[in-house]
């Protein structure tokens, strides 16, 4: 090693090692890069920091703030190179900037698994799904039945892992490590879910559900996931019992022959390889309800604590995200490159997206982007929009939505709880001019 | 015309092939995912210590050790994530010096540590 590179390599493991101290170390006391410390820091970062005076203290440079370990990605036929979350089960996220098209492929929709995916069945036509329960005529409809006998409508439809954004908490949470990629907006077709319970005839004491489907747990002790919700979403319009994805069937991956499709609340409520919902009296009891399994805290704790969480509330409504889709995490761009245009979505769980602003100077200042409307409700949205760049080096451009409450993606990830709920922090992406 | 006709036939026949495809698609996708359950890992993938056998003996009966090896916990959480899995999993309950074992391997391969697991420098490496 020379000298020259001497520096360079300190700051960078110093970033690595312990980010804290290599802050207060790197960063003067009111918090900006100066002098020596700033040259030290453009170094290790392979550039100049043109808005290093906003750079807010203790805050490391998104592209330091990635481990050293390399993302392992999917390699698997009919699908696009995803983020490798786990074998077994097989979870995979897709990159933000797959992300792109207006309507999610069958390619880029993220893999989540709870158990084994069932093998194919010969004659999905032929695929029953049961409603049973606090209905006054328990039905058992096949897919062909189904489409026949009610209306077949097709949505564009956010589905998003209930754990997405998950990476963002600190100390970790429990589960995959999810970025902001465990969310896909695909055109489903199927049939209304309320118009299938209103043939079933719901009684007085219907008030949750209870989904049931076809994939075993990896223990091979019963079934792999089994989640309910209140009856009023599944009275919404946009709950639908899918057969279709895209216009085609939907892959076996993603839940064939049958898939409920419950737009903006955690994905585990989209049971796949759909075959029954019992109508309740009381909250479903299946695994993964209860304790604290898509649930979330109603009174703060404190992040990393122990807590059984029998006084947390069953997360519903995702909280609003946004993903940039334009560019990729780490794009290098020619010098004297002096502006960017840049896109992505956003959504809101049930609700709606009113804006979106972006930032290339560590938040200092804020543009507002364009947001186009919604397809139809319960889509992503997309944002569009122009920055200036004034000088070649390194850049974050930082991305933030707010939903149609005023609500905004907080600058760090809130709520803690131990199985990562609801992280929704404002993103960013490292890019280099020059 | 009947260049456009010849094109939309061939688009017509394109998509009935595609159709057609789907079935084996999606058999061929259950066995890519069946192949990645099923891959055997090597016990020396986790990292070397008191306890490295029994812990991987014992947790891939049921998952892979990706769900380690992301995994940067306290020890007291570890612990909390052994009954955890015994409620809500079917895990068989650890108990006694067993559970020590595995706890304390987990803790100290596996503890908190200061970054993130994902990705690397994209202007570094």
């Amino acid at each position: 090693m020379t000298r020259e590179n001497a520096p360079e390599r300190s700051v960078q493991e110093l970033y690595r090692d312990d980010p804290e101290r290599a802050d207060a170390l790197v960063f003067g006391r009111r918090g900006a890069l100066k002098g020596a410390a700033l040259a030290a820091m453009g170094t290790a970062l392979g550039a100049g920091i043109p808005f290093a005076r906003h750079m807010p203290q203790g805050l490391v440079p998104a592209a330091l703030a990635q481990g050293a370990a390399q993302p392992q990605f999917l390699q698997m036929e009919g699908k696009a190179p995803l983020i490798m979350q786990g074998e077994r089960p097989l979870n995979a996220e897709t990159p933000e900037h797959l992300l792109d098209d207006a309507v999610t492929p069958a390619d880029k929709f993220f893999i989540r698994n709870n158990g084994s995916v069932p093998d194919p069945v010969a004659d999905p036509r032929a695929w029953k799904i049961r409603i049973d329960g606090e209905v006054n005529t328990p039905l058992e409809l096949s897919i062909a039945e189904l489409e026949q006998r009610f209306e077949v409508v097709t949505r564009q439809l956010q589905m998003e892992c209930g754990g997405n954004g998950r990476s963002g908490f600190s100390p970790q949470a429990a589960g995959n490590q999810w970025g902001n990629g465990a969310i896909s907006n695909a055109e489903w077709t199927g049939v209304r879910l309320r118009d299938v319970l209103r043939a079933a005839g719901l009684k007085e004491g219907a008030k949750f559900t209870g989904q049931h489907g076809a994939d075993n747990h990896l223990s091979a002790q019963g079934p792999a996931i089994s989640r309910g919700m209140r009856i009023e979403k599944a009275l919404d319009e946009d709950t639908l019992i899918c057969f279709r994805m895209n216009g085609a069937a939907i892959p076996q991956m993603h839940g064939a022959p049958a898939r409920l499709i419950v737009p903006g609340w955690p994905g585990s409520l989209s049971q796949k390889w759909f075959n029954r919902l019992e109508v309740k009296s009381e909250p479903h009891t299946g695994r993964g309800m209860g304790g604290t399994s898509y649930r979330i805290p109603v009174r703060p704790i404190v992040p990393g604590s122990r807590n059984n969480g029998a006084d947390f509330v069953d997360m519903e409504s995702m909280p609003v995200r946004s993903v940039l889709t334009s560019h990729a995490h780490g794009t290098r761009l020619p010098a004297g490159t002096r502006s960017l245009d840049i896109r992505g979505h956003a959504w809101a769980g049930d609700l709606s997206v009113r804006d979106v602003h972006v930032s290339t100077d560590f938040g200092q200042s804020w543009q507002a982007m364009q947001v186009a409307a919604p397809p139809n409700r319960h889509s992503w949205q997309r944002w569009q929009g122009s920055v200036a760049l004034p000088a070649d080096g390194y850049y974050e451009v930082w991305y933030r939505a707010t939903d149609s409450n005023g609500r905004m993606q907080p600058h760090v990830a809130a709520n803690w709880n131990p199985q990562g709920y609801g992280a929704n922090p404002i993103s960013r992406i490292a890019i280099l001019i020059g | 015309m009947r260049v456009l006709h010849l094109i939309a036939i061939a688009l017509l026949l394109g998509a009935a092939v595609a159709v057609a495809q789907t079935p084996d698609l999606a058999r061929r996708q259950a066995e890519a995912a069946a192949a990645l359950a099923d891959r055997q890992e090597e016990e020396t993938v986790l990292t070397e210590g008191e306890g490295r056998s029994e812990v991987f003996g014992y947790c891939t009966a049921c998952h892979n050790t990706a769900l380690i090896r992301r995994s940067a916990f306290t020890r007291d959480r570890w612990d909390e994530l052994m009954d955890w899995m015994a409620e809500k999993h079917g895990m068989n309950p650890l108990e006694g010096e067993f559970r020590q074992t595995i706890v304390d391997y987990l803790a100290k391969h596996y503890g908190p540590r200061a970054r993130s697991p994902r990705g690397g420098n994209p202007f570094l490496n």
